[in-house]
């Protein structure tokens, strides 16, 4: 059988003249690599922002009774740094990766629906600033929290930052259920010849599953959120107790979208971890099937969790338990995958570049979050658990030592790929230790102060003895975290005119995207090759080997 | 990255973060490692819990993070070639049923011992009417105030008979936000939701224990929190008696004054609000009543369901500030 098809190049099509300045070129761009690197620069961008408010509360929890950061101000900081890191940061950054190789990795030349693309990037762009612009708004920026539990974000937060909180984090939902869509569409029709769905990437298996994930999700935040706006603008009492409302029915709008989007953005930093650990340990993934199986499951019953987080507002004993249940159940396709990435490991010929090492302290990591979600999974433990830093740590290690890292990984991993250029490695190997050691002082004591009885969300504490030796540690954590990200900027500025230049498979990987150049044409690929197995850039070695040809 | 420093660097971050680990477990006085000290029944066995949970993951993180770790080492490139193959194998259906089973075990097992401790947790147990007591927990921004069955009020402290099965029920009016009731030592959080009554129970020894707000609900959430002073049962009842026939009292006055007015407002200067010391609505009950039942400016009507009594007793209190010095 022929394995390579010719496939023409398309005719490019006729742009203005304008559209073609350096500038006006990405500002009006369709490519679904230009909107992919769009999308992770603004993630960054809004990184360090949410960053800084991080550092901020660090340094007011640093010590007992600190005056930095008090009250209202604290309440803001504490609201737009959680609604910066799920909304702007992590959703989106993911969504990048997702644009720009879902095309590259199933052999398409664009995403399904190139001006909806531009359209999901510019909308995402219009929510992340307006949510920077409330912190002018009379009354400040929102501060009811990232979840904005009614009452108080309902009929106790007269400012107008809520109400452009909430108008922020709509739009950011339109953007990400419009790019869902175009993800669905994409990875369903567009294929190349021969890709069944056993044959396509891992990485693909999870934007598919996060895409359906935010299809299914969103809607649901979207009613709660209007809801409250109506109650805060409309004099309508959908959670107002005083006139028969509910204030129960928000949570459940916001955990019935809220559990899942943790899959949403932990899911493809699992698919980032299964397209690296086979590239560097030269193995196969092991268990492929169980691995893509575990993602729907794990998404599956992302549906049906929701409950954990409400286990303190007093359901029925058989409601609790059954949340008890199914989000242990979660556990065991989620260790599966651990289980296969440790296995994949196991014989093989390991290479410890940094993208590996940012795979490697994934598990690590990974690892603990879940295991401290067990306990928060059982509801009487977590009536002592919840609302303190336990929960806070816990969240940490699952999107921060979970997404971030792997998000960390994929950017060294594909970079070669995006700009044509390598990071600098000794660097990479310097923003990896720093980040890692960082964060474990940041996060891990907070486990402690969580079971000392701190609950988050305040803004000082008085105790001193162990309290206050875990908070300067955790601070002293976070600031180590902070060098780490100049780190990696240096690098970035470092490599962008001397780095190495990259080859088309630099890391000798298996999948499509390595097949073009680095960076790839606007049309991605002169032909596309008949895929045959999962790992089409292995067979198109070794047939050029049985050829003589390597 | 030569082997050799790359493997100092590991080593040396493993060291230095177990190191650090322990000190500052150590230096607490082991703090941090499980839930506060339970001095009741529900609080004691959810403990319990956590422990055997603690077992089995502790089992996991050991045999997950130690298999990494050996794998790094033993399946590191070290002089191979780079592009050398590792062992392909795609996978194994008999390991997947076996990783797959071995957990559904273990989960299997930490569920079966929750649902067996969660009768002791859930269940207050059964005593006799003597033998029992309920007391209602009202949140309210900023402050948590205790109804007792008599009638009798607390504000900020409140009172319970040692070693009697104290039922408390917990809410929220209508027009406030969700608070959470927790007293760490006695048992897990329960949500103060406006409009609904959740309960929860406590049986204790003599002492006292600190309650606080779980949930944000505003901008002294902070500095929400309650004394739980658990006493013998006589001392109990001459407490809530003396409440009850004095309802106007200084000292629930001063309660009021302390864990409602002084959350936000310091005699001498401002704080989250006025300073309060030269304000002359401390003196004059009208206008005083007027705030407190229906707030004023940012200020939430914090007496909003408060009898007439609670503000006369307040209003006494602060007639006792200004006299006392008012400026003070």
């Amino acid at each position: 059988m022929a394995a390579n098809v010719e496939v023409q190049a398309p005719v490019r099509p006729y742009r203005a003249d304008w559209k073609q300045g350096r500038i006006a070129s990405w500002l009006t761009t369709v490519d679904h690599k230009r909107i992919g690197i769009l999308y992770i620069c603004t993630s960054l961008v809004f990184f360090g922002a949410g960053g800084i408010l991080a550092l901020l509360i660090r340094t007011q929890l640093a010590t007992p009774d600190e005056n930095v950061l008090t009250r209202s101000s604290y309440n803001q900081a504490v609201t737009i740094h959680g609604t910066t890191m799920i909304f702007l940061v992590i959703v989106p950054i993911l969504a990048g990766f997702g644009n720009y190789l879902v095309p590259l990795m199933i052999g398409a030349r664009d995403m399904a629906f190139p001006r909806l693309n531009a359209l999901s990037y510019w909308l995402y762009v219009l929510g992340g600033i307006i949510l920077y612009l409330s912190f002018e708004a009379k009354g400040g920026a929102a501060q009811a929290g990232w979840t904005s539990y009614v009452t108080l974000s309902s009929l106790h937060e007269p400012g107008r930052g809520q109400d452009l909180w909430i108008l922020s984090v709509h739009i950011l939902s339109l953007a990400s259920f419009v790019g869902a869509l175009n993800f669905i569409v994409t990875i369903t029709n567009m294929r190349a010849r021969g890709m069944t769905w056993t044959r396509i990437p891992l990485f693909v298996w999870a934007i598919y599953t996060y895409a359906w994930l935010l299809l299914l999700a969103l809607p649901t935040l979207s009613a709660g959120l209007t809801m409250m706006l109506l109650d805060r603008n409309a004099g309508t009492h959908f959670f107002d107790p005083a006139h028969g409302g509910s204030p129960i029915l928000y949570q459940h709008a916001f955990w019935f979208f809220g559990h899942p989007e943790v899959y949403i953005m932990v899911l493809p930093a699992m698919g980032i971890i299964s397209e690296i650990i086979p590239v560097f340990a030269r193995k196969p993934i092991f268990g492929y099937k169980a691995v893509a199986m575990s993602t729907v499951g794990i998404a599956f019953f992302g549906f049906l969790v929701w409950g954990h987080h409400m286990f303190a507002v007093g359901l029925p004993t058989a409601v609790d338990s059954w949340f008890m249940i199914a989000s242990m159940i979660i556990a065991i396709p989620t260790g599966v995958k651990i289980f296969n990435w440790l296995a994949t490991l196991w014989r093989g010929n390991i290479s410890f570049d940094t993208p590996m090492l940012f795979a490697l302290g994934f598990i690590a990591l990974f690892t603990i979050g879940g295991l401290s979600g067990i306990f928060l999974a059982a509801f009487p433990v977590d009536w002592q658990l919840t609302q303190t830093y336990y929960v806070v740590a816990h969240i940490h290690y699952v999107l921060f030592g979970g997404s971030i890292f792997a998000i960390f990984g994929g950017l060294y991993y594909w970079w070669p790929k995006m700009f044509g250029r390598m990071l600098d490695e000794r660097l990479g190997k310097a923003h990896f230790w720093l980040l890692f050691i960082g964060f474990n002082l940041a996060f891990f004591p907070q486990h402690m102060l969580g079971l000392l009885g701190m609950r988050r969300r305040i803004y000082t504490y008085s105790q001193h003895g162990a309290w206050e030796i875990y908070n300067t540690i955790s601070t002293v954590g976070a600031f180590t975290m902070a060098i780490a990200i100049l780190v990696f900027l240096a690098n970035i500025v470092k490599t962008a005119r001397t780095g190495q230049r990259a080859v088309n498979d630099p890391w000798l990987a298996d999948t499509l995207e390595w097949y073009t150049t680095s960076p790839p044409p606007p049309w991605n690929f002169d032909r596309i090759p008949y895929i045959i197995s999962a790992r089409p850039l292995r067979d198109l070695r070794r047939r050029l080997a049985q050829e003589g040809r390597l | 990255m030569p082997r050799g420093v790359r493997r100092k660097l590991l080593g040396l971050a493993l060291v230095g973060g177990a190191t650090l680990l322990i000190t500052s477990v150590a230096l607490a006085g082991n703090g941090g490692v499980a839930p506060q000290p339970a001095a009741s029944p529900g609080a004691s066995s959810i403990r319990e819990s956590y422990w055997f949970i603690m077992v089995f993951t502790g089992i996991v993180f050991f045999g997950v993070e130690g298999a990494l770790i050996a794998f790094i080492i033993r399946y590191r490139r070290g002089k191979r070639p780079r592009n050398q193959d590792g062992l392909q194998i795609h996978g194994s259906t008999r390991l997947e049923i076996i990783w797959t089973v071995v957990p559904v075990i273990i989960l299997a097992v930490i569920g079966g011992f929750v649902f067996f401790k969660l009768p002791h947790i859930a269940d207050a147990p059964s005593a006799s009417a003597a033998e029992e007591t309920t007391i209602a927990v009202e949140g309210r921004q900023f402050y948590w105030m205790f109804h007792y069955p008599n009638g009798a009020v607390s504000v900020g402290t409140m009172f319970a008979p040692a070693d009697d099965v104290v039922h408390e029920d917990v809410f929220s009016p209508v027009t406030d936000v969700l608070h959470s009731w927790w007293v760490p030592q006695l048992a897990g959080k329960i949500d103060a939701i406006p409009g609904r009554t959740n309960h929860t129970w406590f049986k204790a020894p003599v002492g006292v224990y600190a309650a606080v707000c779980g949930d944000l609900c505003g901008i002294q959430h902070t500095m929400m929190a309650a004394t739980v002073h658990v006493v013998p049962r006589a001392q109990y009842e001459a407490f809530i008696k003396e409440r009850a026939a004095n309802p106007e009292s200084l000292a629930l006055g001063k309660e009021e004054f302390d864990h409602v007015c002084s959350v936000c407002h310091k005699l001498d200067s401002a704080y989250v609000g006025p300073a309060l010391g030269q304000n002359p609505l401390l003196t004059h009950a009208k206008d005083l009543t007027t705030v407190l039942r229906q707030g004023v400016g940012k200020m939430p009507a914090v007496g909003s369901d408060w009898t007439d009594a609670q503000i006369n007793a307040l209003v006494a209190y602060t007639k006792t500030l200004v006299k006392n010095g008012g400026n003070g």
